[in-house]
């Protein structure tokens, strides 16, 4: 049916009115079906068109009122716990920071942390703007345009230790870039299975280079995590039981490829970590060193306040002996000073985070903001987990961040970019869905 | 035939949830259904239909989901959840006590010739 100009410039008032451009297309398309609804039944009863359009228009109401109507009930609006949480957590991490750096008489540290958490804070609210959307616009662009980045930040930075450091930046962004690859190859069969899978190969193996066992945890993880449920979703649109075997089938042949590749070149390192991860006292004052030091803290924590004086060692300053306390070992160090007690505030506050951040992502109709926000929380959790478990003493995965409270401004901003794509998911509630929506509920109709 | 629009002000959101209580229905249905039911006496307009339906939605009360026609055009199907049938309930309740507390005061006067 053709759509007389009189429909057309009431529909366009009414867009005018609803300032929040996301919002616009949804609730038009809604009122258009309407109209022409309402158009065809007085067409049904004798009215020739023109009265019809009349009729069906003053039915309609004024479309300035209606479009402000409209307006007031779709305005984004932040989700304050997220948002409320993210601060504590930041504001928690500076303090730490603080205490941490007075201790190591390392004033300039937590200065350079208090300029990174402005510009984090920046970065944070610039995403939130940009919205995650740009995500499933441009997918395979961005996807290569990281790819492009994880390479190049592998060939021109720094080593440290054997590690190229700087890698893990960008690999940080990768499973929720990743979301959006597999995004734009929903509805491609198992051609588009296998060719996520493909796209995990380069990632990975930069990451083993990095001689991160962590960092590959976390993509494996996230990666998998986000594949499974795709496939589970029926969002490839193949038998869910033999996807998922070629999937895991697949990736497990990636895996093991990439690992006896490193295997060959850093072989001897991974075994020795491992063996001295299980018992640090086999080298205790090398590899094992840190994992001694741990155990050694640990036993003389109390619930709350200091903890008791080790014999072993000379000065009670936790700075001494244990290295990279602001980095690697903020918890480790915060529950000798403080008390156990502080490891359950820092774990109730980030469980909060993630428990809501998931209830949130489990509401999401559209598939783009479901992986989007899936991906972003998993790169969370197993941030907070391996950090947690590692400064626990168990270090077989080494500690990467923990987010927005571990010392390193480009964590931190990375981190925060994170949140605010995490927050632009959330603020469109549950008004998104795809433009080419292959929702279960058509296949019922 | 219509009446004081006044009157009806605030059970809006009642008559239409009890009309998601008995199925999903899209809004033109909506406004379809309670014409009829209500012989014509509430007229609702789309323009006031809509907004409170994304209203509900936001607070839960009810769900969408699209369906294809034969016409191959998408409609947005409503469906009442949990917290909207309880919010029903409440509503009717409050309703029920209004409507005798102004028989009460008007006198006895029988609904049908009110």
């Amino acid at each position: 049916m053709q759509q007389p100009d009189k429909i057309l410039d009431y529909l366009e008032t009414v867009r005018c009115q609803i300032r929040w451009k996301r919002a616009q297309p949804i609730v038009l398309e809604e009122l258009r079906n309407h109209i022409f609804d309402q158009m065809e039944a007085y067409q049904k009863s004798g009215l020739d068109d023109e009265k019809a359009t009349d009729q069906t228009l003053a039915q309609m109401g004024d479309p300035v009122m209606v479009g402000q109507q409209l307006d007031r009930a779709h305005r984004p609006r932040p989700d304050w716990t997220l948002l409320g949480l993210t601060g504590v957590i930041l504001l928690l991490g500076l303090v730490v920071q603080n205490v941490v750096g007075s201790d190591s008489e390392n004033m300039r540290a937590i200065e350079h942390q208090i300029i990174w958490a402005s510009i984090s804070i920046v970065v944070l609210f610039a995403s939130y703007f940009a919205d995650f959307t740009i995500i499933g616009k441009y997918p395979k662009f961005i996807f290569i345009f990281l790819c492009a980045l994880i390479i190049a930040s592998f060939y021109f930075s720094k080593t440290v230790n054997g590690r190229v450091i700087n890698v893990i930046y960008p690999l940080l962004l990768f499973p929720t870039v990743y979301a959006g690859f597999v995004y734009s190859m929903r509805n491609k069969g198992y051609r588009g299975i296998i060719l996520c899978v493909a796209a995990f190969i380069i990632p990975a193996f930069l990451a083993l280079f990095v001689l991160s066992l962590t960092i590959l945890f976390l993509l494996c993880a996230s990666c998998l995590i986000i594949l499974t449920v795709s496939i589970l979703k029926g969002w490839f649109q193949v038998k869910k039981n033999g996807a998922l075997l070629i999937l895991y089938l697949s990736t497990l042949l990636v895996l093991s490829v990439l690992g006896m590749m490193s295997l060959g070149m850093f072989g001897d390192a991974y075994a020795q970590s491992i063996r001295v991860t299980i018992n640090p006292d086999l080298d205790s004052t090398g590899y094992g060193y840190v994992g001694t030091v741990i155990q050694q803290l640990l036993s003389h924590s109390q619930f709350i306040g200091e903890g008791l004086p080790i014999g072993s060692f000379e000065t009670n300053r936790v700075s001494d002996f244990l290295p990279d306390i602001n980095t690697n070992y903020l918890l480790t160090y915060l529950i000798y000073q403080f008390g156990w007690i502080a490891l359950i505030i820092v774990v109730v506050l980030f469980t909060a985070f993630i428990v809501r951040a998931g209830m949130l992502c489990k509401k999401q109709k559209s598939v783009l903001g479901y992986l989007t926000s899936l991906a972003i929380i998993l790169t969370f959790a197993v941030q907070i987990i391996v950090y947690i478990v590692s400064n626990l003493g168990f270090l077989l995965l080494p500690p990467l961040f923990l987010p927005l409270m571990s010392y390193g401004g480009v964590a931190l901003v990375i981190n925060m970019l994170l949140i605010g794509f995490l927050l632009s998911v959330f603020r469109t509630e549950t008004l998104m869905k795809e433009e080419t929506e292959i929702s279960k509920t058509v296949a019922q109709g | 035939m219509s009446v004081d629009k006044s009157l009806l002000a605030g059970s809006t959101t009642m008559l239409i949830l009890k009309l998601l209580e008995e199925a999903d229905m899209y809004g033109y249905q909506m406004i379809e259904e309670l014409s009829i039911k209500s012989k014509n006496v509430f007229e609702l307009k789309a323009g006031t239909l809509y907004p409170l339906l994304h209203l509900l939605e936001q607070k839960e009360f009810v769900t969408s989901y699209d369906k294809s026609t034969d016409q191959a055009r998408m409609r947005k199907y409503y469906s009442i959840t949990k917290a909207g049938l309880k919010h029903l309930h409440e509503k009717k309740r409050e309703w029920q006590r209004v409507a005798s507390a102004v028989n009460n005061v008007l006198g006895g006067v029988s609904l049908a010739t009110a």
